[in-house]
This record gives structure tokens, sequence and C-alpha cells, in this order.
């Protein structure tokens, strides 16, 4: 085989090789399929609720991914799972019905047994010895009550590796309105559309709590810029940045905010004064604390500059305020060729959107999509799609920014006379107002002429 | 990879774009022309200028776009040599697998490298990637590709077949995709090559559910585990602009009002036809002293017209009284394309005309299915013996 990379690329990939942490948020699935974040810090004692509590230290410098028991406080590795091959029988559920008491473990009993410290792979047992229908149930039966009996008792639990696929999840899952409905399948198309990758520069807008901006700064990996604007006068809150648990290099030099006020090139950002009054300084504080500020100001001119000079490699847009006019502002510091992506829980909103930009020259091939998942259970011999899913995980509005010819004219200028079907669609790239939305004429015609 | 000057030189990839459905790749070489029926271009024309230009025919007729390529224009653009993954199927699995700045990925086999080229655009220059495939002329051709779009570093190009062969590489990479039509072949090989300090991945692309199931027990045998599968499409809308909608009542006015008209109309009628009738005896009087044919006494002709035949006719003939013509189309519907059709227009939608709205529906015929995305990990050793001293077993290979 060829040689692959140099050792000298072995240090850029410290992003890849990530272990727990100290001072990281790490995701952690219950038995019962629930996910928790939870802080790990050194010395700290984390808590599961009923699965149980344990020294933080057993999971720093651990690889993400790995499953645990708790034992005595204490951590052990649990081999992975791997799917059991169900055996098909000729049980059926004929003969047992609803509402007939089963069990005659009484929940006290089933209490006393987790007190004495009884594995709960123990008190499954013991449930299964004591039900009265057991035997009756179908192979598939046994699996689910097992299953449902070890997500209430296992005192167990696995570390989630913060990818961005599983950031989003989360999030998705956990509260979908504070990400925009951002599902992780429409976030990846962003990324891609958008076409981010390490060293790129890039616009973002992210009122989606920072799932949008922590996607962009880990396709990036610490290589090229991102400038965010945001609606509040300190830099943004991203919520989202603490589960990705970003080693600073990735957003350090990368990441810079601006507001909507400071993106305005006629308005300049008030800012108290930098120098002492008389010019002198009367205190260490009083220096450090100007000095700070001159840092600050300095960074917000700089980072203004930056804007200003334009040349950005694309947009990328989840918020809450008008899509047009965010589109509007920035679209002057896009390069040419820049692809501009705007996400909405709500499809009207970007069909507005479309409407309108589709009659302004400079803008290429608007398309508005909804992407759609489905996912699927493959255990052997039971497969078939997730009875529950997600309805949806946003809208899409793409766009590409050209530079605009007024006096290129349309083949279709010229050929009026022999319409073709082609040619048509070609139309609808020369004059965005007209038929570029497939739209029947008779739509576009007005009522009253 | 490609050109990220801000114009075009030469010796650049740029992608042409002459419809939403028609783009096409050109490599800009000085000397050569680009000729299509949206008009004549001269390459040398195109150098200097931004990426991202609307140019001009060079006789005046019909323009270009050219673009600056991305992994997204090239899967549009790209010369079909096998059916290729497009970008929802592509996004996804880079997500699932993780594949960002630095990743090592394998993918067999190459096809028409539409995912090698986003797979290299999102590695970058610190990552790697092995591709595979076994049809030579195929792998050669990619090969060129390759070299042409700068990726020759970040991709690795082999004519094999892994299946059979496997990928020759232990303990290195962090994903594999597996885009085979025997993906189980290959799981083994893979599972060799993942490397297995930390959390890998793999993906088997398959467009059976029948392989979806082998596929799984293969990875189950193999000691992978959070099997799952995932089917993810791209469901296109198009925006329409149309009036708004009206409200009922707006049809219950132009009802009532074609009914007041009507009837004003009949009663018009019956004036006229009364005079004219009186004249007309007055004439024939004069003409011949005989009566006209069909009339009696008092003169009240009855006309016939065909609505009296018509059942369900909407004309009302009051006694003896004459209605000459058809009714009026009294239009009912609202439907914005049936309103454009031609006919009076009742002053009531006057106001309404200028009021559109935008809309979006999905689009009528779209992709149903590309293939069936298996994923599934392969959970790390542990790095360390764990506290209770029990050897963790080394459960990989």
């Amino acid at each position: 085989m060829d040689p692959g990379p140099s050792s000298s690329q072995e240090a850029d990939r410290s992003i890849i090789d990530c272990s727990i942490q100290s001072g990281d948020s790490v995701l952690l699935k219950l038995p019962n399929g629930d996910v928790r974040s939870v802080k790990v810090d050194a010395d700290a004692t984390i808590t599961l609720g009923r699965v149980g509590s344990f020294s933080a230290n057993d999971l720093i410098e651990q690889p993400y991914g790995l499953a645990y028991e708790i034992v005595d406080k204490r951590l052990k590795v649990m081999p992975p799972r791997t799917l059991q091959e169900v055996e098909d029988t000729d049980a059926t559920n004929e003969l047992i019905n609803d509402g007939q008491s089963v069990q005659p473990l009484t929940l006290e009993e089933i209490e006393a047994l987790k007190q004495s410290g009884v594995h709960a792979s123990d008190i499954i047992k013991k449930q299964i010895e004591q039900h009265a229908n057991y035997s009756l149930k179908t192979e598939y039966s046994k699996e689910k009550y097992k299953k449902r009996k070890e997500a209430k008792y296992s005192k167990s639990f696995a570390t989630i590796e913060p990818t961005l696929f599983n950031v989003c999840e989360y999030w998705f899952n956990k509260d979908q309105n504070r990400i925009r409905d951002l599902r992780a399948d429409t976030l990846s198309q962003m990324m891609n559309i958008a076409n981010i990758r390490p060293g790129g520069r890039y616009l973002a807008v992210d009122d989606a709590s920072g799932m949008v901006v922590s996607a962009i700064l880990e396709r990036m990996g610490g290589e090229g810029r991102l400038l965010t604007i945001c609606d509040v006068d300190s830099p943004p809150a991203y919520p989202v940045m603490t589960n990705m648990n970003f080693k600073k290099h990735i957003f350090a030099s990368a990441l810079s905010s601006l507001n909507w006020a400071t993106v305005q090139e006629d308005y300049t950002p008030v800012m108290a004064p930098t120098e002492p009054s008389d010019g002198q300084f009367h205190s260490d504080r009083q220096k450090s604390r100007l000095n700070k500020r001159k840092a600050v100001s300095e960074s917000l001119t700089n980072t203004r500059e930056e804007l200003f000079a334009g040349e950005f490699d694309s947009l990328i847009v989840a918020s809450e305020y008008d899509p047009f006019s965010i589109v509007e502002q920035l679209y002057p510091y896009l390069a040419g060729s820049a692809p501009i992506v705007v996400q909405s829980p709500h499809g009207q909103v970007l069909a507005e959107l479309q409407a309108k930009i589709r009659t302004i020259p400079g803008y290429l091939g608007p398309a508005v999509s909804e992407a759609w998942l489905r996912r699927y259970q493959v255990l052997p011999g039971r497969t078939h799609p997730m009875m529950n899913t997600s309805g949806s995980g946003g809208f899409l509005f793409n766009v590409t920014k050209v530079y605009d010819d007024p006096s290129a004219s349309s083949v279709m200028v010229h050929r009026q006379h022999k319409k073709q079907k082609s040619e048509a669609a070609k139309v609808g790239q020369n004059d965005p107002a007209d038929t570029c939305l497939s739209v029947p004429e008779s739509l576009d015609m007005d009522i009253v002429t | 990879m490609w050109s990220t000057a801000r114009e075009i030189a030469a010796g650049d990839v740029v992608i042409v774009w002459l419809t939403r459905d028609l783009l096409q790749p050109l490599l800009i070489t000085p000397g050569k022309d680009f000729n299509s029926k949206f008009g004549n271009y001269r390459h040398s024309d195109l150098i200097g200028i931004p990426f991202g230009s609307k140019v001009g025919s060079r006789n005046g007729k019909g323009f270009i776009n050219v673009l600056r390529p991305t992994p997204e224009l090239w899967t549009m653009a790209l010369p079909h040599r096998t059916q290729i993954l497009y970008l929802a199927d592509i996004a996804f699995i880079t997500s699932w697998l993780d594949i960002k700045r630095g990743s090592r990925v394998i993918e067999a086999g190459t096809g028409s490298g539409s995912f090698s080229h986003s797979v290299a655009r999102s590695i970058g220059a610190t990552g790697h990637l092995w591709s595979f495939e076994f049809h030579e002329a195929r792998a050669t051709k990619a090969r060129e590709e390759f070299t042409r779009h700068g990726m020759a570093d970040i991709v690795t190009l082999a004519h094999r077949n892994v299946c059979k062969d496997g990928f020759a590489i232990i303990d290195t990479v962090d994903s594999v995709f597996l885009d085979l039509p025997a993906p189980w072949d290959a799981v083994d090989h893979a599972k060799r090559a993942l490397r297995k300090d930390r959390t890998t991945r793999i993906c088997c692309f398959s467009p059976c559910m029948e392989q979806v199931l082998r596929t799984v027990n293969a990875l189950n045998e193999a000691g992978f585990t959070e099997i799952t599968m995932y089917e993810t499409l791209i469901r296109p809308h198009e925006v329409h602009q149309i009036p708004s909608l009206l409200p009922i009542g707006d049809v219950s006015d132009r009802l009532k009002k074609a009914e007041q008209r009507r009837e004003e109309k009949r009663l018009r009628q019956i004036a006229n036809a009364r005079s004219n009738l009186s004249g007309k005896r007055k004439r024939s009087d004069v003409a011949d002293g005989e009566p006209v044919e069909g009339a009696d006494d008092t003169g009240n002709k009855r006309v016939k017209t065909d609505d009296e035949d018509e059942i369900g006719s909407r004309i009302v003939a009051e006694g003896s009284e004459a209605n000459c013509n058809p009714p009026e189309p009294v239009r009912v519907a609202n439907f914005p394309d049936t309103l454009s059709s031609g006919g009076e227009v009742p002053s009531t939608d006057a106001h309404m005309s200028s009021s559109k709205i935008n809309l979006s529906k999905a689009m009528p015929e779209v992709r149903g299915h590309t293939s069936y995305l298996t994923f599934a990990v392969l959970a790390p050793a542990a790095k360390v013996a764990d506290p209770l001293g029990s050897e963790v077993s080394a459960h990989h290979v």
C-alpha cells in the first residue's frame, strides 16, 4: 500500500484523539436509553439517580464509547454487547391475558433485593423464575421483557463520543426548539452545501443555541475563520459548544462575533475611553482595566474591518429573524460563487425568501427543500422502521451568489420564434422573476388586468 | 484541492452552470473554446474574471455562470461512470462517521468519485482517504481526476478487489465506507483496518434490504455494536406565487350579483321582445294584413329557446315570457388558474388582485430511494486496566 499521511501530520490530528478530560461535559447513555450530560471534574463524584454514583476520576483519560457497570461506586468496563439471534418458536400470546397478576415478587421484596446489593441480572433472573407466564411467551417477547427489566435495574451506562452527529441528536431529543428543529441530517446537509472545510472563511447567523456554530467549528478543526453575527451586545452564548468539548485551539483563533449594530458600516460603536482622561494611569487596576478595554475595542475594530473586506466563502443562517434582511445585509461580504444556506423550522418562511430572491439578479438557483429521515431497528429477524420518528428536521433554502452581467442576454431572447423546452429552463435562470420555479404561467397572472 | 483564488486562472477547473439541471465541468485551457446551445466562449476569455461570474456569449446570444467547484457542484456535474452518491446520503454518512478535519477514511469502491471529493474536502490536508476500486478503467479515470483536482496528496487510490484481498491497512483508519455489492465480504477486512484505541465507525451502503440483513449479521459477528440503519432523502419543494385565497363570502357576493344581473337582463329582454313584437306586428299589419304566425292576440309571443330543454336549467321562465339567451357563465370556483381564463370579472375581485401569497409544496416527482445506510461502531479497547483489576478482554481481532 502507498504511504499514507506523513508523521508531521500527527500533531494536527490531536482533535481526533480526544479522551475524556477533567472539565469535559460528557454525554452518558443510561440503561433506559436516556442520555444525560454530566460535568466530569477530577475528584468529583458523579451521581446518576438510581443507576448509582461513581468517582469522576474513573472516566478521566478513558476513550469515549465504552460501557461501564457501577460496582461499589467504581467503574468496571463491560465488554461491548452484540445482537443476539432470537430463536423462532411456536409460542404465541394465545394464552396470555392482560391484567392477570403474574409476578408474585412484590415491589418491597424487589426493593429489598436491590438494597442488599444483589446484582441486577440476579434480580431479573429471580423475577423470571417467579413469573407465572414467562414460559408461555414467545422468544421475542422474552427478549423484550429482559430488556425492559434491565433498563430498570441495571447499574450501567455508556459514554457517548461528542461527535457532531451525537451532540445534535442529543439536543434534538432534549429540546428541539432550542436548536430550531435542526436535525442531524439537515445540519449535515447545511455543512456540505456551504462547503465547510478546514481553512475556509465563513459567515454564520446562529440563533439555534450554537448548533450551527459548533458544526462549522468542528468541520474547520481550528483552521480558518468563522464570523458570527448575533443579536446581543456581549459575546454570544452558544451553549451547544459546551457539549462539543472543543479544545481551545479549535475556536480561540477561529471564532469572532459581531452584532446587528456593529455590522452596519456607517455605525460607529460607542466605546468607553481607553486612555486615562488626564493621560496618566492612577493605579495598576485602572491600567489593566483600560488595557482590557483597549483590547476589546481593537478586536471589535479588526473584526469589523475583516467583515467589510468581504470575500467570505459562504453564509449559513439558522435565525429567528427575517431571513431576507439577513441575506441582504451580508450578501456584499460574500465572494463570487459563495453558497448561501438558510434553515428554518417553517417552510413558509423559506417560500417567502425564495419568492423575493428569485426576482433579484446576483442570486443563482434558489431552491427550497426538506430533509427526510427514517431510522430502522435491525435486530435479527426483527427489522422494521422505528415506530416513532421525528416529523421534521427543518427546511433548507440555498442559493449561490453570482456577479451579474446585465448586458448578457438569454439565448431565449434571440430564439423566441423556436421556443424549446430545454431553453425554457434557461429563461428561468436568466430572468429570475419569470419561470425558474416552474410556476405554471396562469398562476402568475393577475385576476384583473 | 480546487483553486481558492478569487479569479479564474489557466489550468483551473470551473463548473459551468447552464441550467439548474445542466452543469458541466471545464478545465480552463487557453486556446480552447466552449460551445453549447447557450453560446460560444473562449476559455481564455474566462481567465482573470472572478469565480461566480455571469458571462455573455461572444455572439451576444446566451450566457453561462462560471462557478468555483465544490464537491456538491461536482456531484451534479461529474461524468457518471457508475451510479453515484448524492448530497443527502453523502452529508448524512459524513456526519455519522464523524468525518472531519484530520480524519483517516477508507472507501470502497471509488465509483465515479462523488463521495471521494466530499470526503477529501472535509478531511483537508491533515486527513487521508484510501480509496479502492476493483474496476481498472474506472480506477485509472478516478486517479486522473484526483490529480487534476489537486487531491493527490489527500487521496490514495488503489485498484484492488477488497473483498478478496483486503485493504492492506492495519489499525489505522477512523472510519470505513463500503459501497460494494457484497459488503459483508469486506467487514472483517474493515475491522482490521480500523484503529482500536478509539471509537471507530463503519457504513455500508446497499440498495436492497436483503443486503442489509446479511451485512448486519456480518457486522454483528465481527463484534461491531450499535448497529443501526437509516434512509435519508431530500424532498425538494417548489414555490408558487398565487393570488391570496378568496373567502367564500366573495363567492357568495359574486353569485348574488350574477343572479341579479341575469334577472335584470331577463327583464330587459322581455321589454325588448315586447317592443320588437309590437313593432313587427305593426309592420306586418301594414304589409299584408295577416297576423304573424305563432303570435296570439295579446301580443305575447312564446319564443322557444334551447334553455328550456336543459334539465336543471337555472333559467326560470315566468308564465309564457321569453328568454332569448343562454345563462351567463357563473364562476363558482376560485381556483387561480380558472380566474384568468377570460370572461367578465366581477368587481369584487378587484381589491384582492393586488395581494399575492407565496406557497410551497413538495415536487410531484422525487427520488424515492437511494440506498439503505447501515451503520455500526467498533468500541475501543479500554486504555487502562479497570479499577477492579479484572483485565479487559481484547475483544478485537
